[in-house]
């Protein structure tokens, strides 16, 4: 080919080009109104089903970052879900990295916005934050059941356990090997644990009430994992199996692995459910579920918006029941919650 | 000895029995075997659960065996006892079509969600000026000196996307800027629209040989893209994505078969199993609208593919994390290409051969088989804990992916140019060029082909990892797609594995799960077939 028909194509295709272009603009333009923006309005314009936000309101926009409990990390989600519906330009994201991760490596960090935690906070991480300015507001969300499991199989175990026995199971002091050690009666099989890891506050919770913060704590020679379907498998495959998680797992899997009954302090063998965690029938292991928004974060309008939102919903039976597998908020806690964190919002404006 | 041990051998070979070499033969057969097996009764189990074959009608299935099934197979019977080369090419042109759809779809998310055209444009544009400003000074390359022409082009470029904070606005603010702009869809028609227009111009104005052809065809392929467009406003379909579509596979396919209609005069009926494909596929799904035959329950579809995560696994999706991972691709590609075809071309062509690149060479062929998990904590390490960048962004995983992709690139450029004869290193040498003029004319472009094909299939590779991701802490749920380099990013492998394991339900292991797994197996597969066609296309040639 010549750099002479070369020249020629181009000029031609040049003067076509620009006729067309020429056409297209008289045609095709539009008022440009993306220079201020960032094109925040490109995306949800298709689809007419979601008006459902209000019209007087401008739209939010940004990003949420949560990391944490992987007990809460289903709730938070649904309740993401909601309100990602709502506000589209609102990026949430979310991480199961359990309590404790997520307070030490994101959340004091500064690099999250709400942690979640299936235990309170605890001293040495509040002064890792503080030490990085960051406030956490303690909102409580949900309250869980915290449920041992044990294999369909199993039926030597009778009534339930007692404290004390999860207590001999779990503890470092005689970690038993056998279940025959635990009690004779019980058939000379290996056990098999299986729990969440350090990092979750499933597992500080679980000491809490059950091992007792004092003494050798919660043995170490068991399958910890941060991923609770890999516990719910565990127990499922082996008949000599135990382990513990928060409710909402097991209450999707009714059918793999059976709830142990435990014994309350009125001496009353109690299954797990949302009724006996919210008459507190069921205890020692009923327990509160926190999410901790950075007092820092909450002066900004999309992560304000957004926790309100969750605090409104945290009543909410159809999400935090059915969809999720938790106790909702009574209406008493709610209002405390929201007070807690309207004064939290208004400190950080 | 050695005496000794050919008498042994005589001694023996009376005892041979032919059972044992048969044994072996099976037992290595067996071994051949025994991976593709077990894979494939793996993948059929996911793709059964995913798509759900025994779901659909009767009548479905019916329609189907007559519109799409029994045509293709016939005209394919045909094809391959007549004329194979005319199969090869009817098989290429909806291979073609099918892979420049998933990816055209691919780059329309992109416009659509990600990068209004209008940002595009203007960046295209400045861009676009520097380099013209470039190509000009090249003409006078004899009256500037080249430290001052290096010197302006660095400027020119600079000043043209960047400007000068608080004196001088960049090109792409000022195009931004503009009061009136076309809409997206204008755009995106006459920029996408028009470079593919030009190529497809000039490819026919080439096969003709005739400039009139070209610019005919040019228009042609434009108008198409115009009026895919605005069919868009009419059908309720987005007409930006549509434009991206028709711009990046309708036309160029439509191309390429009209081309080889035109060139190719054995081979042209291989045409005819295109359209028998294409055609009995559409007049099947319109024939089994009108009656109302329900097709399978396939947890891939339309739905599953834009929507973003949710509670149930019905309403899942994972259009997220698509657009993540495409975003991260892009990112990898920019990063590890550039780095790696250096490094590649350093080694080959300039590199004394000391200990110093021995052990260079080494130490590459080790990064390659280091495993992924390792990668992830040095981009954890080293992006994260010590250049403090925020966790989980779409810059830091793709530096990451690109670090672990990175020897790969590099052995592959290395393979791909130490394959060009050296006659032609030779040759551009005796014709007095140096050796900078010999990479960049003579060893880059024949390389270039090779050098492609490995990078695509390194991408492939990163494109599947997970657990970089996991450790430079990517969200396990996203609902939007990232917009920029600094926001959060998921992608396809790593939303796979948060629903098999954070989310309990039965529902997510045997509907999300799977189907996730589809729609990245497919995505590999597109990418992989890319390579081996370009690898072919090239092999035959040279």
């Amino acid at each position: 080919m010549t750099s002479n028909t070369d020249d020629v194509l181009s000029r031609r295709k040049f003067l076509i080009a620009s006729s067309a272009v020429g056409v297209a603009g008289l045609a095709g333009c539009t008022e440009n109104n993306s220079g201020g923006s960032e094109g925040g309005d490109s995306g949800g314009s298709e689809g007419g089903d979601s008006d459902s936000s209000g019209d007087g309101s401008e739209e939010l926009s940004g990003a949420i970052d949560i990391a944490g409990s992987s007990t809460v990390f289903p709730l938070a989600t649904a309740m993401a879900e909601r309100f990602q519906k709502e506000n589209s330009g609102v990026n949430i994201n979310i991480q199961s990295t359990g309590s404790g991760g997520g307070f030490a490596n994101y959340f004091c960090p500064g690099d999250t916005d709400f942690n979640n935690a299936s235990r309170p906070i605890k001293g040495e991480e509040e002064d890792q934050c503080a030490n990085n300015d960051i406030t956490p507001v303690e909102l409580k969300v949900a309250t869980d059941a915290l449920t041992v499991i044990v294999n369909n199989d199993n039926d030597f175990i009778g009534e339930g356990l007692t404290v004390e026995q999860l207590q001999t199971i779990f503890s470092a002091e005689e970690a038993p090997t056998t279940w025959s050690d635990v009690n004779s009666e019980w058939p000379d099989e290996e056990i098999e644990i299986f729990g969440p890891t350090d990092a979750s506050g499933t597992y500080d919770y679980f000491i809490e009430a059950i091992i007792g913060e004092e003494g050798p704590g919660h043995r170490q020679d068991y399958s910890a994992t941060e991923q609770d379907r890999t516990i719910v498998q565990g127990v499922e495959g082996s008949e000599y199996a135990i382990g513990y998680l928060g409710f909402a797992y097991y209450s999707e899997n009714t059918d793999s692995v059976q709830a142990v009954p435990v014994e309350n302090d009125e001496g009353n063998y109690v299954e797990p459910s949302l009724d006996t965690a919210l008459s507190g029938e069921y205890n020692p292991l009923s327990r509160p579920l926190f999410t901790y928004p950075a007092q820092e974060s909450l002066a900004e309008e999309h992560v304000a918006t957004f926790a309100r939102y969750w605090m409104e919903n945290s009543t909410s039976k159809e999400i935090v029941a059915d969809e999720v597998g938790y106790v909702p908020l009574g209406d008493d806690e709610q209002q405390e919650m929201l007070d807690k964190l309207n004064a939290a919002i208004e400190e950080a404006n | 000895m050695a005496t000794q041990s050919d008498t042994d051998q005589i001694q023996g070979f009376g005892q041979v029995s032919r059972t044992t070499g048969v044994i072996f033969r099976y037992l290595l057969m067996g071994a051949t075997m025994f991976g593709i097996v077990t894979l494939a009764i793996l993948l059929v189990y996911v793709a059964n659960d995913a798509i759900q074959p025994l779901t659909a009608d009767a009548g479905w299935y019916l329609v189907f065996f007559v519109t799409f099934v029994a045509p293709t197979t016939l005209v394919g019977a045909y094809l391959y006892r007549t004329n194979v080369d005319a199969l090869k090419l009817g098989l290429l042109v909806v291979g073609m079509l099918a892979v420049t759809l998933m990816f055209s779809g691919g780059v329309a998310i992109v416009f659509v969600d990600i990068v209004p055209p209008l940002v595009s444009l203007s960046y295209a544009i400045g861009l676009l000026v520097p380099f013209a400003a470039v190509v000009l000074m090249t003409k006078y390359e004899d009256a500037i000196p080249f430290t001052a022409r290096v010197a302006a082009t660095g400027a020119i470029f600079f000043l043209s996307l960047f400007g000068i904070p608080g004196y001088y606005h960049s090109i792409p603010e000022m195009v931004q800027k503009i009061p009136v702009v076309p809409t997206e869809w204008v755009i995106i028609t006459l920029v996408f629209g028009g470079v593919v227009a030009v190529v497809v111009g000039q490819y026919f104005a080439r096969i003709r040989e005739n400039t009139r052809a070209g610019v005919v065809a040019g228009v042609a392929a434009l108008a198409a893209t115009g009026a895919a467009a605005v069919s868009g406003m009419f059908t309720g379909v987005n007409p930006t994505a549509l434009a991206v579509v028709a711009a990046g596979a309708f036309v160029p396919t439509a191309a390429y078969a009209g081309g080889a209609a035109l060139t190719r005069e054995e081979e042209r009926i291989g045409l005819l199993l295109a359209a028998v494909v294409i055609g009995g596929s559409l007049v099947g799904a319109g024939i089994v609208d009108v009656l109302g035959f329900a097709g399978p329950q396939s947890w891939v579809d339309w739905q599953f593919l834009t929507s973003s995560h949710s509670g149930t696994a019905e309403n899942a999706g994972l259009y997220p994390a698509i657009g993540g991972s495409i975003l991260l691709m892009v990112t990898v590609a920019a990063l590890s290409f550039p780095l790696g075809v250096g490094a590649a071309v350093y080694l080959e062509e300039y590199a004394p051969d000391n200990v110093f690149t021995r052990f260079i060479d080494v130490n590459i062929s080790n990064l390659a088989g280091v495993p992924s998990v390792v990668y992830g904590l040095l981009g954890l390490g080293v992006f994260v804990t010590y250049l403090g960048q925020p966790t989980g962004t779409v810059l830091i995983g793709g530096a990451t992916l690109a670090l672990l992709i990175l020897p790969i690139v590099i052995i592959s450029s290395r393979e791909a140019i130490r394959s060009v004869p050296q006659d032609m290193r030779q040759a551009s040498y005796g014709m007095g060029a140096t050796r900078w003029q010999t990479v960049k004319n003579v060893v880059l472009p024949e390389a270039f082909p090779g050098i492609l094909t490995g990078t695509i299939l390194a991408l492939g590779r990163a494109i599947g990892e997970t657990a970089p991701l996991i450790m430079i802490g990517a969200p396990n749920v996203l609902f939007n797609l990232p917009t920029e380099l600094s926001s959060k990013v998921s992608a396809m492998p790593l939303q796979v594995y948060a629903w098999s394991s954070l989310f309990a339900s039965e529902d997510f292991y045997t509907k999300a799960v799977p189907a996730g797994v589809v729609v990245l197996l497919a995505v590999l597969l597109a990418m992989n077939s890319v390579a081996i066609v370009l690898r072919n296309k090239f092999e035959s040639e040279s």
